[in-house]
């Protein structure tokens, strides 16, 4: 679906933020991209849709390369919802808002109405339909640049840090969104520097540190990699760290559910 | 957007970034009365133009000098077309060698001259006065505080603008936003979706802005006090003086008909 090959970039007159990076996205998988800030998260997914070029190397998407083809062709198939939703609501109705990339893309006005509405449901925005986006609170204005770019139904769609400005509710609310997209046949991509939201959710990880690639495969895995976590500037999830802390007190490295607790109760027995 | 580049200051520690600010508006000021009010010709123009040439180099300025006057040309040669056509227009439309036609086009020429002189010698002061220095300046020639602060933070903020207006562009044009597409009119609203956004996020930055400043204080007492004062040294006199003195002695030959108007 998406495939990076050796990709090198930088900004003019700047050093290369990517360096060398190379990865595959298949099809209907759900990926996480993990990484500090400034790792080039934000600077390798906007090469997803072609909004930026690579300096070397070539990106791929369904087998298109972004150097020969439009932003706007490549945007039909990857979906791009940015991290600041202020950065591109400017209609003066939420229904409005949300038709832009459809009108965009040339959808006929019936298809418009009836995809609008049915997003609007989904992400509980129906109530907004004719209020001006820019009155809603920064969590729902989140979900109209969402629902804004989910209308129009790409194949891969790529958030970039989706869960800032989201209480708990909301977050599994998204996770269930894009559990549903990636079941019906979605790529799903996540940027994001939220552990928690990919240790429960997503299956596939990629770390980026520094603009390179650390580490790539099961996120559980990654995630439980001590010395990978700390070079990348990565805290372990909740519960990684007290398996951790556990562990120290003799706890082996896979345990039951049952040991965890006898451990924990043991630990607190010792603690004064 | 280039045209900006000509006004932030570049850091650097030459004799031109050691004048006081006050000191090089006066010579901005001259350059300003001889390009408007005294010269109406090309030549003059090209003259004045000429001597802002050493102070950008004296300020180690002239490559950035340079980029802002590329970036000017632009709007230099719409002067000129718009000048030109608007007098051919007045005149109706002439052969090419006969003299009217010359006496449309070297005014035209002179007026695109005369905006190329101005942002020079505006640039060459904004490249080598910080910001701070110039608010300061401002403040000790009696401006309000509030005005010269929001001079300042509007010059901090032209690069953060120019680098969200690229951010708001990218995220419409993932949204299928093609700005090249369509007639003149649907062209220049192809815009729209960029320009609402940074508008709008401008308004909520003052606004944060705003209260993060009251929250520390901003405005509680009614006289300030200044951790550093410009202090207008001799060569800043020197300078003010001998800039004032050609500027006159300029003018002074100009009315006594030795120089071309």
């Amino acid at each position: 679906m998406i495939e990076v090959q050796d990709l090198w970039f930088r900004y003019p007159e700047s050093d290369y933020v990517l360096k060398g990076i190379s990865l595959k996205v298949p099809r209907q998988s759900y990926v996480a991209i993990l990484g500090e800030n400034g790792a080039g998260k934000t600077t390798l997914v906007k090469h997803f849709n072609g909004l930026l070029k690579p300096t070397r190397g070539k990106v791929l998407v369904c087998g298109l390369d972004t150097r020969e083809h439009s932003v706007a062709s490549l945007a039909r198939r990857v979906g791009l919802v940015f991290q600041n939703p202020d950065h591109q609501l400017f209609a003066n109705t939420v229904y409005e808002e949300v038709a832009f990339a459809l009108k965009n893309f040339s959808f006929p006005e019936k298809e418009v109405k009836r995809r609008v509405e049915a997003i609007l449901a989904e992400l509980e925005l129906d109530r907004y339909r004719d209020r001006s986006p820019f009155l809603l609170s920064m969590g729902e204005r989140k979900r109209v640049a969402l629902a804004s770019v989910l209308c129009y139904e790409p194949d891969v769609l790529v958030l970039d840090e989706p869960t800032t400005g989201q209480d708990h509710k909301q977050k599994e609310k998204l996770a269930e969104l894009l559990q549903r997209l990636v079941d019906k046949g979605k790529t799903v991509v996540v940027v994001t520097h939220d552990v928690e939201f990919v240790a429960d959710h997503i299956p596939i990880s990629i770390i980026l540190s520094r603009g390179q690639i650390r580490g790539q495969g099961k996120t559980l895995e990654l995630l439980s990699n001590e010395d990978l976590l700390a070079e990348t500037f990565l805290f372990p999830p909740q519960l990684t760290a007290i398996l951790w802390k556990l562990s120290k007190l003799g706890l082996h490295p896979a345990p039951s559910v049952e040991e965890v607790v006898e451990a924990m109760l043991q630990a607190r027995r010792q603690s004064p | 957007m280039r045209v900006f580049e000509g006004l932030y200051y570049v850091k650097r520690n030459t004799a031109m970034h050691r004048l006081d600010p006050r000191a090089k508006l006066v010579y901005v000021l001259c350059i300003t009365i001889l390009s408007t009010a005294v010269f109406h010709t090309a030549l003059p123009m090209i003259m004045l133009f000429i001597s802002v040439i050493p102070l950008a180099v004296e300020g180690r300025v002239l490559r950035r000098l340079l980029s802002t006057l590329r970036g000017g040309a632009m709007l230099a040669v719409f002067i000129f077309v718009f000048n030109f056509i608007g007098r051919l227009w007045n005149i109706g439309f002439v052969s090419p060698s006969s003299p009217e036609f010359l006496e449309a086009l070297m005014p035209s020429l002179a007026m695109a001259l005369r905006f190329l002189t101005l942002i020079a010698a505006f640039s060459v002061f904004f490249l080598t006065t910080s910001p701070d220095d110039f608010a300061q300046a401002l403040v000790q020639m009696r401006f309000p505080y509030d005005y010269a602060l929001t001079f300042t933070m509007a010059m901090r903020f032209i690069p953060t603008l120019a680098r969200e207006a690229q951010i708001v562009a990218d995220a419409q044009k993932s949204r299928g936003l093609e700005l090249e597409k369509g007639g003149f009119m649907q062209r220049i609203r192809n815009y729209i979706p960029i320009l609402v956004p940074l508008i709008v996020s401008s308004f909520r930055r003052a606004e944060t802005i705003a209260d993060a400043m009251e929250s520390r204080a901003f405005g509680a007492s009614k006289k300030r006090s200044f951790l550093y004062m410009l202090k207008f040294k001799l060569s800043d006199t020197l300078f003010s003086a001998i800039c004032i003195a050609i500027t006159a002695a300029i003018i002074w030959l100009r009315l006594s008909s030795f120089l071309p108007p």
